[in-house]
């Protein structure tokens, strides 16, 4: 083994690293640290090197594109995410839910979704958003994936030896849509773990659904979104959608899958997304949160 | 690896493993023992420290994450007018028991009022909602800071 951990001086210096070396690439480390943690004295245990990127400012911020989508740099924590008036209203919500103050300065988006877990907070906007995960390589390699591809399945992305994730754009705006729906279900109000988190959203314009998207996370091995379930709602005329709420949630209940507490999850997602219709249907909110 | 980073104001260098927890080294290297370990795993609060004006807890921060940055801890902060004014205020609110807590609740004290000078009390609630106190049920905490933000607001007002 080379260095046990080396902190990179900046991103050129941290693809050179990755490309020589199979390592740990390491951000906020917030869930890193507590993986390797060995008990009270011991030196945390990482079976290969660790590459520290969490001060890397290239990576850090949010700004918005000529092209008006905006941008997160992989190294981004919570509270940045929170405090940017460019971020989307549905991931500040989850990014100002996640852990509790401290935790929020030091978790990073980036390393939220390397986690690939299923009960990540900040997945399911980024599903909801069709947002788009960009990852570098040494010599000017890029790739920009689209998250539903790059997180594969549980624990698993789509990230090769040489790459670091860099970024991640976000290409629909607040603006794009009429309706913002956000429900997180935690056992308590800080460092609560999503028992299920439902983010939607509609887009209605002249009479007519001109979008509709509902995306779950916690109910199954990934985050669930199914374009065949939207497109139920999308076309209808606005007074149609009522009608419909049922369909919509029975068709999303054949999406989710979730291992832990079946019943509930499926009930609860259920009952959040004829929620969200119905305050769609009667205009009631514009966005609504828990 | 030799780390070097300011701690409580002052430039320090430290040749230690790059992976020992910044909590450790704070402890066992330099003698502060104001941060405490409880929980382990960044929930409970116990090990909070200012990194570059953040709180953070120091359980989950190797040591090689402050190379060249800026670290305060409950040493600095007592110093300050503000922290003796929140450490003042818990002890005339009866907010303090076992105290193995309190380090860490009066550097999210100090983050809440350094950010927000005259908080409601919800917002002081969720300033301390990642630091565990098991014994006195917060509600002395939470009046405690109450009462630090109106001393910090009269000492303003007095100063003009």
């Amino acid at each position: 083994m080379s260095e046990k951990l080396h902190i990179a001086q900046n991103l050129e210096d941290a693809l050179l690293f990755r490309k020589e070396n199979d390592c740990i690439v390491m951000a906020g480390s917030s869930d890193l640290m507590v993986s390797a943690y060995q008990g009270y004295g011991a030196l945390p245990k990482f079976d290969k090197p660790v590459l520290l990127i969490r001060n890397l400012e290239e990576l850090i911020g949010v700004r918005r594109n000529s092209d008006g989508t905006v941008e997160i740099g992989a190294c981004t924590t919570s509270r940045q995410i929170v405090e940017s008036p460019d971020t989307p209203w549905v991931l500040k919500q989850a990014a100002g839910r996640m852990g509790a103050v401290a935790l929020r300065n030091s978790a990073t988006i980036g390393g939220n979704i390397a986690n690939a877990s299923p009960k990540g907070d900040t997945p399911g906007p980024l599903y909801l958003l069709d947002a788009v995960v960009n990852v570098m390589s040494l010599d000017g390699g890029r790739r920009s994936i689209p998250i539903r591809d790059f997180i594969i399945k549980f624990r698993t992305i789509d990230l090769k030896n040489d790459e670091i994730i860099t970024s991640v754009t976000i290409p629909v705006s607040d603006k794009d849509m009429t309706y913002w729906f956000y429900h997180k279900i935690g056992t308590r109000a800080a460092n609560a773990i999503s028992k299920l988190t439902l983010c939607a959203c509609a887009k209605v314009s002249w009479g007519e659904v001109k979008d509709f998207r509902i995306a779950a996370t916690a109910s199954g091995p990934v985050t669930n979104r199914s374009r065949d379930v939207e497109n139920i709602a999308i076309g209808l005329k606005f007074d149609e959608l009522a009608a419909k709420a049922s369909e919509i949630s029975g068709a999303f209940d054949k999406v989710i899958s979730p291992r832990a507490m079946p019943e509930f999850r499926r009930e609860a997602t259920r009952r959040m997304i004829e929620f969200f219709i119905d305050k769609v249907s009667k205009n009631s909110y514009k966005k609504f949160y828990n | 690896m030799t780390i070097e980073f300011s701690l409580n104001c002052e430039h320090v260098s430290i040749d230690v493993d790059p992976t020992k927890r910044l909590l450790d080294v704070l402890r066992d290297d330099f003698g502060l023992t104001g941060v405490k370990e409880g929980c382990s795993e960044g929930e409970c609060g116990a090990c909070c420290v200012l990194l570059n004006g953040q709180l953070v807890t120091s359980c989950i921060i190797p040591i090689a994450g402050v190379h060249g940055q800026d670290v305060r801890t409950i040493e600095w902060v007592r110093t300050t007018r503000l922290g003796e004014t929140i450490i003042q205020s818990y002890a005339d609110g009866g907010a303090v028991q076992c105290g193995f807590c309190i380090p860490g609740m009066v550097m999210a004290s100090y983050y809440l009022l350094s950010n927000n000078p005259n908080p409601t009390k919800k917002e002081i609630r969720k300033g301390i909602s990642g630091n565990m106190c098991r014994c006195t049920g917060y509600d002395l905490i939470v009046e405690s800071i109450y009462l630090a933000a109106k001393r910090v607001g009269e000492l303003h007002k007095a100063r003009g």
